[in-house]
């Protein structure tokens, strides 16, 4: 097995996002998981990071289509003319 | 052909409508404005119903409607709109609320009294192309492929919209709860 890679702050911190986000390879996500728990500045900001992505998260997701709207898609759909001549 | 025509009616129920909300959410950051997002996400649904013969069962269906609603924004609903206020991403540098925070706030905790309306109200000032990619991302939680498919970018533009998007973002949300007496400037 190769030695886990070792990784600076700069290069923690540009795989900040792909890193929160589940974006990064095994390999560098565990560099990257590496260098925070030896660096207690970037461990910071990682959770500043995550504490942020988290409350835009919660801010935003709450929305769902009003009724007319879901009513009104489901009778377009159900009384189309088009789709049967087109298929 | 009335039963083909009823099974894929049956089909389109079951796999598209649900993601009715989700187009509705994006349709609505993208137009800016409950009626035009209403009239997108109609007639995004009706297009899609009309194409479903072309969705390959099983494939992503959420990417494919966002998709199509992405298309019949950019074609029918983007010209003369959003004219409002829009925030220079060119301008944000890496992590700057963070070093301004880090002493007296470092878990972002000043985040937690800003409503609703007015994170959305900010995301409304993003450049467009920015706004979009951090609504799927963060609303919607697609992932870079997905967003890169939707969006017909490479996955690095992908990822260099969405830190610019989200820095910029937390710039405007900073300088608001500043504003608002959440937290303190700390002059550095």
């Amino acid at each position: 097995m190769k030695p886990p890679q070792t990784i600076d702050c700069h290069a923690a911190a540009t795989q900040l996002y792909e890193y929160l986000d589940g974006e990064l390879t095994a390999e560098v996500e565990a560099a990257v998981r590496g260098h925070l728990a030896d660096c207690a500045v970037c461990f910071k900001l990682f959770e500043f990071e995550q504490a942020y992505l988290a409350f835009l998260r919660a801010r935003t997701r709450a929305r769902a289509a009003p009724d007319h709207l879901r009513r009104q898609v489901f009778e377009s759909v159900l009384y189309d003319k088009d789709r049967t001549k087109s298929e | 052909m009335s039963t083909a025509s009823s099974d894929s009616r049956r089909a389109f129920d079951t796999e598209a409508l649900p993601h009715l909300d989700t187009v509705y959410r994006v349709a609505l950051r993208l137009a800016g404005d409950q009626s035009d997002a209403e009239e997108l996400t109609q007639e995004t649904m009706l297009k899609a119903y009309r194409s479903w013969h072309q969705y390959k069962s099983g494939t992503n269906v959420t990417a494919w409607l966002l998709t199509i609603l992405r298309h019949t924004f950019i074609n029918q609903y983007r010209k003369a709109k959003r004219t409002g206020p829009t925030v220079d991403v060119d301008q944000i540098e890496s992590y700057t609320v963070f070093h301004q925070v880090q002493e007296v706030d470092p878990e972002g905790r000043f985040f937690e009294q800003i409503v609703d309306e007015e994170v959305l109200r900010a995301i409304d000032e993003l450049p467009e192309e920015f706004r979009e990619t951090l609504v799927l991302s963060d609303i919607e939680q697609l992932s870079y492929a997905e967003i890169s498919d939707i969006t017909a970018v490479p996955i690095g533009t992908v990822k260099s919209r969405l830190f610019r998007a989200r820095q910029a973002l937390q710039k405007v949300l900073y300088d608001y709860a500043i504003e608002m007496g959440y937290i303190k400037r700390v002059e550095r």
